[in-house]
């Protein structure tokens, strides 16, 4: 069966394209989380929608599952083959077809990196709003499958309000156009729900996204307090006064100090315990009046530093920081878990607070850098992978974490998705109906079930997913695809380890976030 | 090819009966058996609960023509009842509204803070936001979104009488499927909207109108591409026709829209503000309106706005220039026919007798499938709005 599985796979594409041999499955068993790993039993390498097709359709003719992949730098536990089968990785489809100067969009493939698209566009004085802070390594399909956000979605949103139109190969292997350039809703509002299904509802081998002009002026600051309640009073107080923000970021003592002693150093101050990279951008006119306006916010919440940036090199510079930040916890531990929770910003004090006291609890360090004008924090849990009672530890920290926020009106995910990370955690904010719901959504999009299963429902409904004939769990899907490809010589001696397990994490240079 | 969108014998008549709010008891010449009107959202899941025939959901009806034929109306449910706010966090910047809550009503309770929700669709503040949710109704307000961009989250009612949630309470939020994007635009069809969660956004420090008229439609055109091509960020760009008047709304920092004042493109342009401006969008509103007797939402692209203009010649239009929408004014069922040769096309609004021979929406084979599909799923007896959506697409 593996033979004529490959067989088929070898007449869509040329045999560099596929990749069987098990030390390079490796390199796919886990994306940017690698706390969950399961190696794909086949990995291939379409360049064409077509392609991508008749990919979808051997999977179908043999029951197999199957999921798209972008840069692997998700958080979430999204991109990595759960129940094995066909791992379907888009990063040749990396051309930029058109840019439209005229009409501010661009054409572009799956595989395009974020910010290739922004470089392209920039000669235009264009550029797409959207950066994830793994904006340098993660792709644009990534990004449309998890709806990705960043610093920036304070004021320009997520990717879902940038996404115009979409070309996707449905589960039946069909291909489709949705949308128009002009980003008009014609009927219901499809690409809507298929941005942010995290790969579950269709593989999207094309995106029109919408371009803007890039801002007049922009001016940087960074503010630095002795308190996280003066500091978190601070993003209320801004927001208060009117002022819309491009970004509001908020960066505590461990971060400073991660930061400083990393190739990332940003100047930021040593001895503050919180502190606020604050971004507003827009026309010139007025935009120095809105910089006073929240130095004057500053000091009145006693901040004792408030710098300005004064070119370019001294706002890329703080920036760095920032955007480093992740990649500079190599400095205080060997492991980290990048969590990702919402909840409403006036209620950032107490939950910070109640995070510090679980990480004494826990004897695990936080550190905490995160977008604080929407509310969504990234506790960053430290700790050392070779120990493995700290790796059980990071699953109770977690959920407590979660439970905390949900408790005061937040959510599970506000960038990273739900991915396989989550996915038990969802009936804290969904109700059975609300799932039910969802699930009968999936069904429409994904009947067999077939396309990227085990993830975002809780386990016991994931091994309830009907499939068309109203009987195929994931359970049995992925016993299936075992029988299947344990024929195989190359198969021979595998097994599933879709569980949880120890792993590096992102270090210096690793997988990105929001 | 480029005739004229001009009356031509035997075009239907607008007898109004589907461009006025219709009487109590009729709905595109179906009779409401009964009208009921729920004051919880428990209330609407134990109507629906128990209603086995069809069932439509009414807002404050100022926009029944809008979608396909409706194919019964077994029970009809008023959700004006429905007019809490049930949460305003101000300095969340969110806001969670019953379905029945006006949009009159909501930006009254907003602005004592400060904010608002920068939607100003045709149909006008007394529209409910669940009905503005439910037919994505839109307005001149473009550049910063239309409804889709500021929902965050959903409880509906489902057929079943079952009461379901989607998105949340949070501005930023990946949390399980976006139902609420699907919701918004179906027109009732899978779901009734009971309660919507959205974001907001801070008033605009200062927003003033500018107004300029062209000799013709060629000079409207260049007018509009001058504005295109400079720093200007306008909220919203209109181009009225045949006036040939361009619309210009700037909302911002007052230093900020001062600026863009003095950048404006040489023209005779009339500024306004204050009282004298939202007067003056209150009369486009009403401009809209007396586009009849079928107004077309065509789908371009900017720089293809005069393209479609000049090609059909309509008698009356308001455009989004910038954005490459004209809602053009026509008359007969050829003249939608032609227009949705080359370009996709809704109907905003037509006569009973249009509806009936056209689709709303014209959708193409996989929007089709798809919509039709998820009809099925949530929906598969056809009950709710019957035939108002994709299931009376194909049926003419």
């Amino acid at each position: 069966m593996r033979t004529e599985i490959t067989a088929k796979l070898r007449r869509i594409l040329e045999p560099a394209s596929i990749v069987e041999d098990e030390t390079e499955l490796l390199v796919y068993e886990c994306d940017g989380l690698p706390l969950f790993k399961h190696k794909p039993d086949i990995v291939v390498f379409p360049a064409t929608t077509e392609q991508v097709a008749q990919i979808v359709r051997v999977a179908n003719e043999y029951g197999i599952p199957f999921l798209p992949r972008g840069a692997g730098t998700g958080l979430s536990g999204g991109a990595f083959a759960a129940e094995g089968g066909i791992l379907i990785e888009l990063q040749r489809m990396n051309s930029i077809l058109t840019i439209d100067v005229e009409n501010r969009f661009a054409v572009v493939q799956p595989g395009v990196v974020n910010l290739h698209i922004s470089q392209a566009a920039a000669p235009y004085g264009l550029y797409y709003a959207p950066d994830p802070s793994s904006q340098m390594s993660c792709s644009i399909g990534g990004n449309v499958a998890e709806n990705s956000g960043g610093p920036h979605c304070l004021k320009y949103g997520m990717t879902t309000n940038h996404i115009l139109a979409i070309e996707a190969v449905t589960t039946e292997g069909e291909i489709i156009r949705l949308g128009n350039p002009a980003g008009e809703m014609i009927g219901m509002d499809l690409i809507g729900v298929i941005v942010g299904s995290e790969g579950t509802f269709a593989i999207v081998t094309e995106i029109t996204v919408r371009l803007l002009p890039k801002p007049q002026a922009v001016k940087t600051m960074l503010a630095a307090f002795h308190s996280v309640e003066e500091c978190s009073q601070t993003v209320s107080d801004v927001i208060a006064a009117g002022i819309v923000p491009s970004a509001m970021e908020f960066v505590d003592a461990k971060t400073i100090e991660a930061v400083e002693a990393s190739v990332y150093k940003a100047g930021y101050p040593h001895d503050a315990v919180a502190a606020l990279l604050i971004e507003v951008d827009g026309f010139g006119a007025g935009l120095d009046e809105t910089g006073k306006a929240i130095v004057e916010i500053c000091r009145r919440n006693n901040a004792y530093e408030v710098r300005v940036a004064k070119d370019d090199d001294e706002r890329a510079r703080l920036w760095l920081g920032r955007k480093g930040a992740f990649g500079a916890m190599g400095r205080l531990a060997p492991d980290m878990i990048t969590m990702d929770a919402v909840i409403p910003r006036t209620r950032l004090p107490e939950v910070l607070v109640a995070i510090d006291r679980m990480s004494g609890r826990y004897g695990l360090a936080v550190a905490n850098v995160f977008h604080a004008g929407d509310g969504n924090l990234h506790p960053l849990i430290l700790f050392d992978s070779r120990y493995p009672d700290q790796v059980d530890k990071i699953f109770g920290m977690s959920e407590e974490i979660m439970k905390l926020c949900v408790a005061v009106g937040g959510s599970l995910s506000g960038e990273h998705g739900i991915g396989y990370e989550k996915k038990d955690f969802m009936d804290l904010v969904f109700s059975e109906p609300d799932l039910d719901t969802m699930m009968r959504v999936k069904r429409v999009f994904n009947p067999t079930g077939l396309l990227n299963p085990a993830k975002i429902f809780p386990t016991r409904r994931g091994c309830t997913e009907i499939g068309k004939h109203g009987t195929t769990s994931t359970a049995e899907i992925g016993k299936h695809v075992e029988e299947i490809l344990l024929a195989s010589p190359s198969g021979r001696g595998r097994r599933r380890e879709a569980r949880a397990r120890q792993g590096a994490a992102s270090r210096e240079g690793g997988p990105g976030e929001g | 090819m480029a005739e004229n969108l001009r009356p031509s014998p035997g075009a239907p008549s607008n007898d109004g009966t589907a461009l006025s709010p219709q009487g109590e008891g009729l709905i595109d010449g179906i009779p409401l058996a009964k009208v009921v009107r729920p004051e919880s959202i428990e209330d609407l899941s134990e109507i629906i609960a128990n209603e086995k025939g069809s069932i439509v959901p009414l807002g404050a009806r100022t926009q029944t023509y809008f979608g396909n034929l409706l194919r019964g109306a077994d029970c009809a449910i008023d959700l004006s009842g429905l007019r809490r706010i049930t949460e305003y966090n101000p300095a969340d910047l969110t806001v969670h509204v019953q379905a029945g809550v006006t949009l009159g009503q909501l930006q009254q309770a907003l602005i004592e803070n400060n904010q608002f929700l920068p939607l100003d669709p045709w149909n006008g503040p007394n529209a409910t936001m669940g009905a503005i949710a439910a037919a994505n109704a839109q307005g001149p307000f473009r550049a910063v979104g239309t409804i889709r961009d500021w929902i965050i989250g959903m409880k509906v009612a489902e057929v079943t009488g079952r009461i379901s949630k989607a998105g949340g309470r949070v501005v930023k939020n990946v949390t399980g499927y976006d139902l609420h994007k699907l919701y918004t635009g179906s027109i009732g069809t899978l779901a009734i909207i009971a309660e919507v969660s959205f974001k907001l956004r801070a008033k605009f420090g200062r927003t003033a109108t500018s107004i300029a008229k062209a000799a013709d439609v060629s000079g409207a055109a260049r007018l509009v591409a001058s504005v295109r091509h400079s720093a200007l960020e306008p909220v919203a760009c209109e181009w009225v026709g045949p006036e040939n008047e361009i619309w210009v709304r700037f909302g911002e920092h007052p230093s900020a829209v001062d600026w863009q004042l003095k950048n404006l493109p040489p023209a005779d342009w009339t500024i306004l503000e204050g009282s004298e401006e939202s007067a003056a969008w209150e009369r486009l509103r009403s401009r809209y309106d007396r586009l009849r007797p079928i107004v077309l939402r065509i789908v371009g692209l900017p720089t293809s706005t005069h393209e479609i203009i000049k090609e059909y010649r309509p008698p009356g239009w308001i455009a989004h220039a910038l954005n490459g929408i004209v809602l053009a004014e026509v008359w007969t069922a050829a003249d939608i026919w032609r227009v949705r040769e080359k370009y996709r096309a809704v109907i905003e609004r037509a006569p009973l007798e249009i509806r009936r021979d056209l689709p709303t929406f014209g959708l193409n084979d996989a929007e089709y499938n798809l919509m039709n599909k998820m009809k099925h799923a949530f929906d598969p007896e056809g009950r709710l709005n019957a035939g108002r959506h994709v299931d009376g697409e194909r049926n003419q």
